[in-house]
């Protein structure tokens, strides 16, 4: 059960367990809730949970494989993509989106795609790296991580 | 969170049902990226909310020189379309993916400045309005609909559920500046759109955004432009009127001094994009 209009994020954090969807300002400007609905980044602080009943919801959880990590994962550890991480859960799931829609992305595709994404500390040039990083694993034999 | 009670229409008659029992007390929202941070600031306390997510008011749908854009169409929708190039401008200068994904285009006219600047382009476009209640059906000029800061022309009981824009082929030139390069509330926005008879302006829209309590038409610097041939006297005279006319705000974005200023170089820009020998349009 959940009271009306519940948000997505919520309902993930807080009844499910999902706790990589981070709860960062509520107010659809950080980036740090970033899922996917239907393939599609979405910001789940945004969204009633009634207005996605019947979608696929993707979350960083649904992604990571259960030994080892993803590629996207895999690239941003070795790129030092992150510090506090607070903002990498989104950072992964806008790059995951990004990598379904386009395999080769240019640099400017990585940064208009990020432009919702706060990184207060990393700086983003690690993370777009990063992405880079994931799209060769990626385009390359079998999704393995670059090394 | 507050809210009792949440209505999701699957479709448009359910919707203006709930609205003629409900209204004036029932929030409408569409994407909730405006009304859901308000929501979870607690800012809002609506006890019912109808959600448009699911009414099926999303369709894009040219019809010979008409591109009828549904009420809660996406940016991303927009940003999609090749009918009308000045609204997918206007859509990937609006906001980063994500919001793209889920803001609507209905629901950017009811954005407060320095948002909203979907909807200066819809004014360069001569775009109407349809809005519906189960009363019937009606029409009217964008130009009418916005009426002051955070009101329109809508009654209680309606709803806004389409957005009309004239298909045409003359360039058009769309301007948005903020305090950085994407994702980013404007300074100001400019829209102009311009049809020629020779070497003669014969119509012009010139739309501003974030320079009044919702996107207006520059209708000083619009008389001025028509008739010239928009030489650099022409081009001057045009944006020194729209700085003149236009009444800014200060926010935590820019000051009245420093949008007015604005105002003069873009609209100048714009129009200098449109003049003869510039190459053509703002595309």
């Amino acid at each position: 059960m959940i009271r009306p209009m519940t948000t997505l994020q919520s309902v993930l954090r807080n009844q499910l367990g999902y706790t990589a969807t981070k709860d960062g300002c509520r107010q659809g400007g950080c980036g740090s809730c970033t899922v996917l609905v239907n393939g599609e980044p979405m910001l789940s602080c945004l969204l009633p949970v009634e207005d996605v009943a019947g979608q696929r919801v993707t979350v960083l959880e649904s992604i990571t494989p259960a030994e080892g990590l993803h590629p996207i994962q895999e690239a941003f550890l070795d790129a030092y993509a992150f510090q506090c991480g607070y903002c990498t859960p989104g950072m992964v799931m806008i790059s995951k989106a990004l990598l379904d829609h386009d395999p080769a992305p240019s640099d400017d595709d990585i940064r208009q795609a990020l432009t919702g994404n706060i990184c207060r500390c990393t700086g983003y040039r690690p993370i777009v790296e990063a992405i880079h990083g994931a799209a060769e694993a990626m385009r390359g034999s079998g999704g393995e991580p670059r090394r | 969170m507050t809210v009792r009670s949440y209505f999701l229409p699957r479709s448009l008659p359910e919707a203006l049902g709930l609205l003629d029992e409900r209204a004036p007390e029932l929030l409408v929202m569409a994407g909730g990226t405006v009304a859901m941070p308000l929501i979870n600031e607690g800012i809002s306390l609506p006890e019912s909310v109808m959600g448009l997510r699911l009414a099926g008011l999303d369709r894009l749908e040219r019809t010979g020189d008409v591109l009828r854009i549904g009420a809660t169409a996406t940016l991303t929708q927009l940003l999609d379309q090749e009918a009308v190039p000045m609204l997918r401008e206007a859509a990937r200068s609006t906001a980063s993916w994500s919001i793209r994904n889920m803001g609507t285009v209905g629901g950017n006219l009811f954005t407060p400045p320095p948002g909203g600047d979907v909807g200066v382009a819809l004014l360069a476009l001569d775009a109407s309005v349809t809005l519906a209640s189960t009363r019937g059906v009606r029409e009217m000029p964008l130009a009418e609909f916005l009426t002051g800061f955070m009101t329109t022309a809508l009654a209680a009981d309606e709803l806004l559920v389409a957005i009309e824009v004239p298909i045409r082929s003359e360039p058009t030139a769309y301007l948005k500046l903020g305090r950085k390069h994407a994702n980013t509330p404007a300074v100001v926005t400019v829209a102009v759109r311009l049809e020629w008879h020779g070497e003669r302006v014969t119509e012009a829209r010139i739309a501003l955004g974030a320079a009044g309590p919702h996107p207006t038409r520059a209708r000083g610097a619009e008389a001025l432009a028509v008739g010239t041939r928009l030489d650099a006297d022409a081009i001057a005279a045009a944006a020194a009127a729209a700085a003149r006319e236009c009444e800014p705000f200060t926010d935590g974005v820019a000051t009245e001094w420093y949008r007015r200023r604005m105002v003069s170089l873009l609209v100048g820009r714009a129009l200098a994009q449109l003049a003869p020998g510039a190459g053509g349009g703002g595309r």
